[in-house]
């Protein structure tokens, strides 16, 4: 596609989409950030008739005018019982949202390309039930969620994943339509969360394999440092018990690799085969898995920073961060917008 | 019904529903819709509801399209026309049924059930009783339960449901009332005639031939009810006039709207003026029954020169008016009869009645001029026998007068009127026909008059120089029964069917009951009629005009609808400040004050000052009344316990339950009070 040249109809969507944008953002001003909780007041909930709300509105107009021709009352009572039920909506709807206490909950991890779940919790303090709320990002909508009055629920929302990086979460859009699906109201919320996007590990393949012990992964023989020996700590892989120890002195033990110890593995930036950055946080990301998943003990070295040998989740997670982190400057989730927004 | 199609399906949740509310709503129309259109309707839901209830894809869209054309056709071919009120409604029920039967998605049902509530409205066309009205809030109820379904995102309980959806049209009444009596009516119709295809409707006929009024004799549905505001005159005073009749042919007499417009008379005492409102059942003329004689009538009917009363258009609703009458005022009686006026008034077709006329010539030579002695010669022959009143008279061929009057003898206030008027004319006295309706029934409960079809009669007028057109009843003289009591004082002679529901003596207790029950049923009726149905652009204006406003003007409807919307709101905003839930604090310094009051009432002093402790005061009471000792015992600890201890919810009513109870628990035999001593 050249982007030099968009048709006419193109730009002038995309400036709808700028207008629209800077609209919101207006609206939203006061609360762009509104941290891990939140609680929906009457300033930040919106409310529009829907497209079946209009049609209502036709149909009552159809049914006022024939009440009018064949000067009818009871077509009169009839519409105007209509009237006041659509009405009373506006605030039926309203009421879904009003005083609901929205938290983010934490996203978990997940590699680039793969499926993102956002969840927020959504929590009723009056004791009124709420009905079919969808939380929206982008285009992305969520299944219609129930809240029980004095209870709580999870609405989650599925999402591509981008590139790896770190990502803050994108407003929100907290909608309903219920009861009568003539209204919309809604609310858009800038609850702040962190969203870690792993690179999408790559196989360094045979290519790593030739330059091997060389530089890439370089294994330390050094029979004089003995393995150092400590008590069990709960989240030590099974692997590095003692059980010989176990059985003389009934209690746990394991052999700890201690950094720059025999069995350490090093994972090094710049002894990765490829020139461009993604690719070689994506081959990095993939020998930290393999190395997991052996059980060894492993450090990092990248450009900037080095991570000290270890092994385990935590190990894991820290190495894996330091890939999504690296040389990236937090920004929003990109997501993709349709051209109405965030509705379903 | 398995549980799994409904997870396959969440787009669907409240079809079920739906599938009910709808033939609700349409169940109505099955009285006056074509056979097909009910059998389709009727196929269409089963057809749906089996599709549901296997799990089956509804038919394709060329399928449904085939079906419509189809349907359309059917109804263009029943009716003609796809438009106006019945091959629209006929067209609007198909097209309600095909779009339930091709319902796909959640936004098909909701149009479905938009069209539900037109189908509600469409109804209205065809009957507007009550009992429609029952069955509209029904079918209102279950189509928003349904749309509450439907957006509800999950199969929510019934109960809830209606619970949900029954709150809904109660909150939405007020609405409807403000707008209903606010809202700015305009004078229908705006595009067409409306009533072109409306059903029949009974009115008395502009022509006067023996046989005409009889058909309305076996008529019982209501005419009109009247309403006096406070003297009700009786029965044999009450004339309602509506047609006058002055063009003879021989043989039938011919309504005329007169020529001109002419003021009312003046009343002659203020004090006897009977002032009433009168509901009257559409007729589709333009004459209104008024009690004679007229002295004011409403804005919209003018008096014309020939005394009828006719209104700007042609009542096509019922309407309710207000009017009055003088008793004692007859028209024209402050003035001279014009000369053509008297030469129509005289007219007979030079052949008709020759028999009559030899007779009347017998009477002039006998009275002379005295007028009024002919017309009680008159009156006298009819009130000899053989003459009779029946509703079954045989029928007259040749020259209706004579024959009647000298061979039949026989018929009903038609025939009297119509060979008393010949008669007059004959002796050069200027008569006319008037019909209207006399007598009716007076209905205790509610106190109004309903003058049903049946109650249509016929009389005659006379001119008299210097008193104006005086009325002569030649029924009267034959039937007095039929002019003291109503169509219904008649018996009927041997061997004579009078209609049944003119009969009310003599009956066993099942109809006395039954009659009972159609006076409550008629009482009811009339008053949503008149309260509802008779609400029109007239109605308002005066409604208005009670409140200093005018209908006719927007601004003072804006003023109406806002001073109602904001009362509304006021009341909406007060209703939610008492309904806020109220903490338990509250409601047991409530109680408390209201005890320690009752208390200081009985033994001034003794009442809790403010800022002392419960406990301290419970002490100072028990020790100057040593019988109280239970109660304020229990009531402290009630009281903090519900105050203070923290508790759950359930546990805290239990001890407000106890402090309601033992505030107002009995401080003379404080013993009754020691059975709700125990903790819950």
């Amino acid at each position: 596609m050249r982007a030099s040249s968009l048709g006419p109809a193109e730009r002038l969507r995309s400036r709808g989409r700028r207008l629209r944008e800077g609209v919101i953002r207006w609206v939203t001003r006061r609360h762009r950030d509104d941290g891990a909780q939140t609680t929906l007041g009457r300033d930040r909930i919106y409310i529009l008739p829907t497209r079946a709300g209009y049609t209502l509105l036709a149909i009552l107009g159809v049914m006022l005018l024939g009440a009018i021709n064949y000067s009818n009352n009871m077509a009169f009572l009839l519409t105007f019982l209509l009237v006041g039920i659509g009405h009373n909506a506006i605030w039926y709807t309203h009421r879904n949202l009003l005083g609901l206490k929205v938290s983010a909950l934490p996203t978990t991890p997940v590699f680039a390309n793969q499926i993102l779940s956002v969840s927020l919790r959504l929590e009723d303090t009056r004791g009124r039930d709420r009905e079919a709320l969808h939380l929206s990002i982008g285009e992305y909508t969520s299944e219609p969620v129930a809240v029980p009055g004095r209870g709580q629920q999870v609405a989650s929302l599925s999402l591509p994943a981008p590139g790896r990086g770190v990502y803050r979460l994108p407003r929100q859009h907290l909608g309903t339509q219920y009861p009568l699906g003539i209204l919309n109201a809604w609310s858009w919320l800038g609850l702040t969360s962190e969203i870690l996007v792993y690179p999408q590990p790559v196989d360094p393949g045979a290519a790593h394999t030739a330059l091997g012990d060389q530089a890439g992964a370089q294994r330390r023989q050094d029979a004089s440092t003995p393995d150092h020996i400590r008590p069990y700590r709960p989240g030590d892989p099974p692997g590095r018990i003692l059980w010989k120890a176990l059985a003389r002195t009934g209690k746990l033990h394991i052999r700890e690799t201690v950094a720059g110890g025999r069995d350490t593995l090093w994972i090094d930036w710049s002894s990765m085969p490829a020139s461009d950055t993604e690719t070689r946080l994506s081959m990095l990301c993939h020998q930290i898995l393999a190395a997991e998943a052996e059980g060894r003990a492993w450090g990092l070295r990248l450009p900037d920073q080095t991570l000290p040998p270890g092994q385990g989740p935590a190990q894991r997670e820290r190495g894996l961060r330091a890939l999504a982190e690296f040389r990236f400057e937090p920004i929003p989730l990109p997501v993709a917008e349709t051209a109405r927004g965030a509705k379903k | 019904m398995n549980r799994s199609s409904r997870q396959h399906l969440p787009e669907l949740q409240g079809l079920e529903l739906a599938l009910l509310a709808l033939p609700v709503a349409a169940l109505p129309h099955a009285w006056h819709q074509p056979l097909w259109v009910t059998l389709l309707v009727a196929a269409a839901i089963l057809l749906r509801s089996w599709f549901h209830l296997r799990d089956r894809k509804p038919p394709s869209i060329g399928q449904m399209a085939l079906l419509a054309a189809f349907a359309g056709g059917l109804t263009f071919l029943q009716y003609g026309t796809l438009f106006g009120q019945e091959a629209g409604t006929a067209l609007l029920l198909v097209m309600m049924a095909l779009k339930l039967l091709e319902t796909r998605n959640r936004r098909d049902i909701v149009i479905g059930l938009f069209l539900g509530y037109f189908v509600v409205v469409t109804t209205y066309f065809f009957d507007q009783s009550m009992l429609i009205a029952a069955w509209s809030l029904l079918s209102a109820w279950l189509l928003t339960a349904a749309l509450v379904q439907v957006h509800a995102g999950r199969p929510l309980e019934r109960r809830r449901l209606a619970k949900h959806s029954g709150w809904m049209m109660v909150h939405a009444l007020p609405f409807m009332l403000i707008l209903f009596v606010a809202f700015p009516r305009v004078q229908g119709p705006l595009w067409g005639d409306p009533q072109r295809d409306e059903v029949a409707t009974t009115a008395l006929s502009g022509e006067l031939n023996p046989g005409d009024i009889a058909e309305l004799l076996q008529d019982e549905t209501t005419a009109m009810r009247v309403q006096f505001h406070d003297y009700v005159p009786p029965p044999r005073a009450q004339y309602w006039r509506a047609l006058v009749m002055t063009d003879f042919d021989g043989r039938r007499w011919q309504a005329e709207g007169g020529e001109s417009s002419i003021d009312l008379p003046q009343p002659g005492d203020p004090n006897e003026v009977v002032a009433y409102t009168a509901t009257l059942e559409p007729t589709r003329v333009r004459y209104l029954p008024v009690l004679d004689y007229p002295v004011s009538l409403p804005d919209n009917a003018e008096y014309r020169d020939n005394h009828q009363v006719v209104r700007d258009r042609r009542i096509v609703n019922r309407i309710q008016y207000d009017a009055e009458a003088d008793l004692t005022r007859p028209p024209g009686g402050d003035e001279a009869l014009s000369r053509s006026a008297r030469e129509r008034a005289l007219e007979l077709p030079p052949s008709a009645a020759p028999r009559s006329r030899a007779e009347v010539a017998l009477w002039r030579a006998t009275h002379g001029d005295d007028d009024r002695a002919i017309i009680q010669a008159a009156l006298d022959r009819f009130a000899a026998a053989p003459y009779r009143y029946t509703l079954q008279p045989p029928t007259l061929e040749g020259d209706v007068t004579d024959q009647f009057l000298f061979e039949t003898q026989a018929g009903y206030c038609e025939h009297y009127a119509s060979a008393f008027a010949v008669l007059m004319r004959s002796a050069g006295i200027p008569t006319r026909v008037v019909t209207g309706y006399q007598g009716g029934e007076w209905m205790q409960r509610g106190e109004y008059l309903r003058l049903r079809n049946a109650d249509a009669h016929a009389w005659n007028e006379v001119w008299l120089d210097g008193e104006g057109w005086i009325r002569v009843d030649p029924t009267a003289a034959i039937a007095p029964e039929r002019i003291e009591a109503g169509i219904g004082g008649l018996t009927g002679g041997e061997g004579e069917s009078v209609p049944d529901f003119l009969r009310r003596d003599g009956l066993g207790w099942v109809q006395q009951f039954r009659f009972g029950f159609e006076d409550w049923r008629d009482f009811a009726r009339f008053r949503w009629e008149s309260w509802v149905l008779a609400f029109d652009p007239e109605r308002q204006r005066e409604l208005f005009a009670r409140f200093g406003l005018d209908a006719t003007d927007w601004r003072d409807i804006v003023t109406a609808l806002g001073v109602g919307f904001g009362l509304l709101a006021v009341a909406a905003l007060a209703w939610n400040v008492w309904r806020r839930p109220r903490r338990a604090r509250e409601i047991a310094d409530r109680l408390l004050q209201r005890l320690s009051r009752r208390i200081e009432r009985q033994h001034t002093g003794l009442g809790r000052r403010p800022h002392e402790p419960v406990v301290a005061w419970a002490r100072r009471v028990k020790a100057a009344r040593p019988d109280l000792a239970p109660l304020v015992d229990a009531f402290a600890e009630h009281y903090n316990r519900a105050r203070f201890a923290p508790a759950r919810p359930d546990e805290r009513a239990g001890h407000l339950t106890a402090l309601r109870r033992l505030a107002v628990s009995d401080l003379r035999e404080p013993a009754a009070a020691q059975a709700s001593l125990r903790m819950p």
